[in-house]
């Protein structure tokens, strides 16, 4: 007989496998705390967001300053989330939080379309975060269908966007997609409730940003996946509000560039309502 | 930035059709996101293709292995030069893609390049037939023919599935010398139990995915479980030092009267 036996098994594999899955669960569990509270601010954003569609266009500044507080409480959770997130690869664990993200980033871009947001003046958004919002909020006219990109919001949440060489949290363009169709059908059913409220110019401007963004996702070369899903059913809603906008012409609500604007704007605007 | 190629089903570039389109306020933007998406889908079916074939070429490792007669010995000279020209083959196959697994790239991924379990399978059941030993995850990466990570997730996926070719080769050589291979006071039945009981003592992971291996990993113990209770059961009745005849060139007896 040999010396010592070999054996089968080196005592330090097993030992270190094991210590890997167990940091696993706990990386897993904190990530689940994080993602549950995040989904929790991202719920109160969109429940504030909800009630746009009862809600007259004078009265959006005051909806979406607190609309702008909720997607700072995100922003907050969202760089705790990083601060974690970021000490492990990220594609490990990004299913974690890959939804409630693209939500979060939903609530910002519909925030700023309804004129949430507005853009620093001397153009730089990129230097800082939005701390200028609500000091500025009556400055001057909010506008209304502005696009976010995904760096501007990357900037309001203060975390990167789209990192390609360094493994790190970041938001990813497939989320921002997502969150991008999730908006344009939430503003198809604006423009046939801010109708019923009698803003017969909304359904303009939402008919044109979301024909602009369906053309834009005709652009990409999509595979079979979610974002192809999602990209194919945006002209439904394009589709729902160009209905809304063929109603209203064809009764004749809204003005047509050229033709002279109806004598009384407001009386037949009451007549719609019907 | 320039708008980037499109490219048909084989990669190559496609003349631009999007001129056509009506340019929205966002043209520039989404020209930009379909540059980075394509890069991406371009990365991820290059690693695909690739991992096909390294799984392909892992597999025939295996069954080249299968055909090895004993433990802790040199493999037969053309087991060996088979073996070495797959594993050339699988570098081959890796090196290209290297480059588009670095990194943040490697976890994002790591679904389309499930041929690494494959490998880590292949190697781990050539380092076991040589040496009688389990491969640590240090030698799976020494081994790997390439500058690809291996996870920890591939090397215990791929040692899950050891324990399938384990089963198989116990099987094959217990027929044919009549005992449970094995050296050192150790043998495949007693190394396979040890190497399970390591397994059942891990923390369960919740997933589909690893509920399956244990309980495939289960079903190859208790095989070869069989294998010794019958050896103590049946064995007795052989005369000793019989053995089946392996020779398939006898003529065997064209009907049974």
């Amino acid at each position: 007989m040999a010396a010592p036996p070999p054996t089968l098994l080196d005592p330090s594999i097993f030992a270190s496998l094991e210590a890997k899955l167990e940091e696993e669960t706990q990386i897993r569990d904190t990530l689940a705390q994080l993602v549950q509270r995040l989904d929790r601010s991202v719920a109160t954003a969109q429940g504030l967001l909800s009630r746009v569609h009862s809600t007259p266009r004078s009265r959006y500044p005051q909806l979406v300053a607190q609309v702008e507080a909720a997607v700072k409480d995100e922003a907050a959770i969202i760089s705790e989330l990083d601060k974690v997130a970021s000490q492990h690869p990220y594609y490990k664990y990004n299913y974690k939080w890959t939804r409630s993200v693209q939500h979060a980033i939903g609530t910002a871009i519909y925030c700023a379309w309804l004129g949430g947001f507005p853009p620093k003046a001397p153009e730089s958004e990129q230097a800082s975060e939005a701390a200028a919002s609500s000091s500025s909020a009556s400055s001057k006219e909010a506008e209304i269908g502005r696009l976010l990109t995904l760096e501007e919001v990357g900037a309001i949440f203060s975390v990167p966007t789209n990192l390609k060489s360094r493994d790190a949290f970041h938001l990813t363009i497939e989320e921002y997609l997502l969150s991008l169709a999730d908006l344009t059908s939430d503003l198809a059913r604006l423009a046939t409730n801010a109708v019923t409220l009698g803003d017969f110019q909304l359904p303009l401007t939402i008919s044109a940003f979301v024909k602009d963004l369906f053309a834009g996702f005709q652009l990409l070369n999509l595979k079979n996946d979610i974002i192809r899903k999602r990209a194919d059913g945006v002209k439904y809603e394009v589709k729902r509000v160009e209905d809304v906008v063929y109603d209203l012409s064809l009764r004749g609500l809204i003005q047509r560039p050229g033709a002279a604007a109806g004598a009384g704007g407001a009386d037949t605007v009451m007549e719609a309502a019907e | 930035m320039a708008g980037g190629t499109k490219r048909d089903y084989d990669g190559n570039a496609r003349a631009k059709t999007s001129q056509q389109l009506p340019r929205g306020r966002f043209h520039a933007m989404f020209e930009n996101i379909r540059d980075e998406l394509d890069e991406h889908y371009d990365r991820r079916e290059r690693v695909i293709k690739a991992s096909r074939d390294v799984t392909a070429q892992s597999k025939k490792i295996i069954f080249t292995l299968q055909r090895v007669k004993e433990l802790n010995k040199d493999f037969p000279g053309d087991i060996q030069k088979d073996v070495d020209t797959r594993l050339k083959e699988i570098a081959k196959l890796l090196s290209p893609i290297a480059a588009d697994v670095q990194s943040i790239n490697r976890y994002r991924y790591g679904n389309s390049l499930k041929c690494l379990e494959e490998l880590v399978e292949a190697l781990s059941f050539a380092h076991y037939l040589r040496h009688q030993k389990v491969i640590t995850p240090e030698e799976t990466q020494a081994a790997t023919p390439a500058d690809v990570l291996l996870t920890p997730h591939d090397y215990m996926f791929g040692l899950f599935d050891l324990f399938g070719e384990l089963m198989r080769f116990a099987t094959v050589t217990t027929a044919q010398s009549g005992k449970l291979v094995g050296d050192h006071e150790r043998n495949i039945l007693s190394d396979i139990q040890e190497l399970g009981c390591s397994f059942e003592m891990l923390p369960q992971i919740p997933t589909k995915d690893f509920r399956g291996k244990m309980e495939v990993m289960r079903q190859s113990i208790n095989k070869v479980e069989k294998l010794g209770y019958g050896l103590v059961v049946r064995g007795s009745e052989r005369p000793k030092g019989w053995v089946p005849d392996t020779r398939d060139d006898i003529p065997r007896p064209a009907s049974p009267v």
